[in-house]
This record gives C-alpha cells, sequence and structure tokens, in this order.
C-alpha cells in the first residue's frame, strides 16, 4: 500500500499467508522464548495432554504473522500499539492468513482490525493497530 | 455467591528482572525469516521482540509465575490476550532490562473451561542504561483450575 493520502477506513490490507505452520519454526521458537513446552514440540505429549494430535503454534508466532502483515502492508511503517485475544490454537500443517482492515487515519497514524485465520476453523486471533505511517 | 475460594491475592507482586536481555542480531535475522519476513536492514529487530524480551528477563519464569499464583505450570497456562503500546521501536544490539507486577488474579467460572483464574500483568522495558521505558505490554493468561472443577 502506499501513503495514508491514498488509504481510508474500509480498506483491506493484503494478506500475509503462512501455507503451512512448521514444527521446526516451533522448535525455533521454543529457543528464542526460552519456553521449552512439550505441547510445541512433542505430538506424544499434545495427545496425553488431550489437546489434539498435532504440536500447537506458540501463540507470540500468531502475533508476528499479524505484525508481518502490517508491516508487508506498509513498510517502514512503525507499530504504536497492538492488541491480541487468542481465541483458538493453530498447529502444524495449519495454513493461516493474517489480514486486515484500516478503521480509521489520521495523517500518518493509521487504526486496524486484524485477525488471523486458519482454513477450516476461521478466526483464531483477532485484534486491533494503531501504526505510524 | 460463588461456590468456591477467591484467587490467591497476587496483585503487586513484583516482576522486575535483574537479567539483561539483547537482541542479537543472528536471532533476529532468524525469527524474522522462521516467519517469512526478511530482517530489517536499519537496525531495528522484529516487533514481536516484545513479548519475546519481557518474557525471558522478567524476574520469574513461566512457571515462577504460575507458582506465585498457586497454580501448577504443568496444568497449562493458556494465553488470553497481549497488548503492547511502543514509545520506541526496538533495536538490535541494545541492552534491555525489565520491570513490571502482577495486576490481578481473578477467580471465574466458565462454561467453556470452568473454574479458572485469569491472571494480568504488566511488563516494561528499559534500555539497560536507565531511561524511560521502550514499551509496556499487558498479558493476560487463563489458568484453569481442574481442581476445583467439581
Amino acid at each position: 500500500m502506499t501513503g495514508a493520502s491514498s488509504i481510508k477506513a474500509g480498506d483491506s490490507l493484503p494478506p500475509f499467508v503462512i501455507e503451512s505452520v512448521s514444527p521446526d519454526t516451533m522448535r525455533d521458537w521454543s529457543v528464542f522464548l526460552a519456553d521449552p513446552n512439550p505441547i510445541h514440540l512433542d505430538v506424544e505429549v499434545v495427545k496425553a495432554k488431550g489437546l489434539g494430535d498435532k504440536r500447537i503454534n506458540q501463540g507470540p508466532i500468531n502475533v508476528a504473522y499479524l505484525m508481518n502483515m502490517l508491516m508487508a502492508a506498509f513498510p517502514g511503517c512503525r507499530i504504536e500499539s497492538m492488541d491480541s485475544r487468542f481465541l483458538d490454537n493453530v498447529y502444524e500443517g495449519d495454513r493461516a492468513v493474517a489480514s486486515g482492515e484500516i478503521t480509521a487515519v489520521e495523517g500518518n497514524r493509521v487504526s486496524c482490525d486484524l485477525k488471523l485465520d486458519v482454513d477450516g476453523r476461521g478466526t483464531v486471533n483477532a485484534g486491533t493497530a494503531t501504526i505510524i505511517i | 455467591m460463588e461456590d468456591f475460594l477467591p484467587a490467591p491475592d497476587v496483585a503487586g507482586t513484583s516482576l522486575d528482572g535483574t537479567a539483561i536481555f539483547t537482541i542479537d542480531a543472528d536471532e533476529n535475522a532468524a525469527l524474522c525469516k522462521s516467519t517469512g519476513l526478511e530482517p530489517a536492514s536499519d537496525g531495528t529487530a522484529h516487533p514481536i521482540y516484545y513479548y519475546i524480551a519481557t518474557q525471558v528477563a522478567m524476574g520469574k519464569s513461566v512457571a515462577g509465575v504460575c507458582e506465585t499464583c498457586e497454580f501448577d505450570v504443568e496444568d497449562g497456562p493458556m494465553m488470553g490476550s497481549s497488548g503492547v503500546r511502543f514509545a520506541q521501536q526496538l533495536m538490535v544490539g541494545q541492552d534491555y532490562r525489565v520491570t513490571g507486577e502482577i495486576l490481578s488474579l481473578v477467580r471465574k467460572k466458565s462454561r467453556k473451561l470452568g473454574v479458572m483464574d485469569v491472571l494480568t500483568y504488566r511488563l516494561r522495558l528499559h534500555p539497560a542504561e536507565g531511561g524511560d521505558a521502550v514499551l509496556e505490554t499487558d498479558n493476560v493468561w487463563v489458568l484453569p483450575r481442574k481442581e476445583l472443577a467439581a
């Protein structure tokens, strides 16, 4: 997308697509987060806890997908604030799509609604953000 | 009148950290690429480090926060929401430290989870050398109280 003069409330942001959520990424993030919770690493643990039969993506990765969507839509932007609610898990192999819609433009400050959807299960993360473009 | 005891009174518990967190350039690059993004070339780090830096360098581990709330981390804390307000962008190579506190722990009953405690805590990330926070984040976790589900 381009500058503030060419965007308006109601405009959709280009989606950011993760074709298949990777268990390798979960392993890397367990190091980044210093959190070796096995539900992100070991399918057998997920099964034993009754949480399904696939590894569960760490929540902050899902937030990062939403941030990536914003930064791809507005290269060079700065996120001023962001809130997100975790509505459901994202699992290994899921196809996830981060998308958004502009709700207000005030000068170079743009407010957006955000969501992360996974194929077959709908919205798993939803929130808002204000960015400076 | 609810038929369970209130949650432990932990509001105000300090989460100030003593560790220094530095966003490593190679790790930032790996993190960006792991989510399908090229790292920035201007020295800024991926903004998701708001969560990573504050969690890693706060004064208690995730298990320690749960223990403060009299909750076993093995029972599966769940992220409810996360919010952040940035005063500055995060920079690769910058040293940061964390201050923060638990804001509330509220016991509720939900149709889906039964009895649960809703934990809200606030963390701030400061330049290690001192100065105002570069960000403030509020996180909400849900702690399902299976033992109180009967």
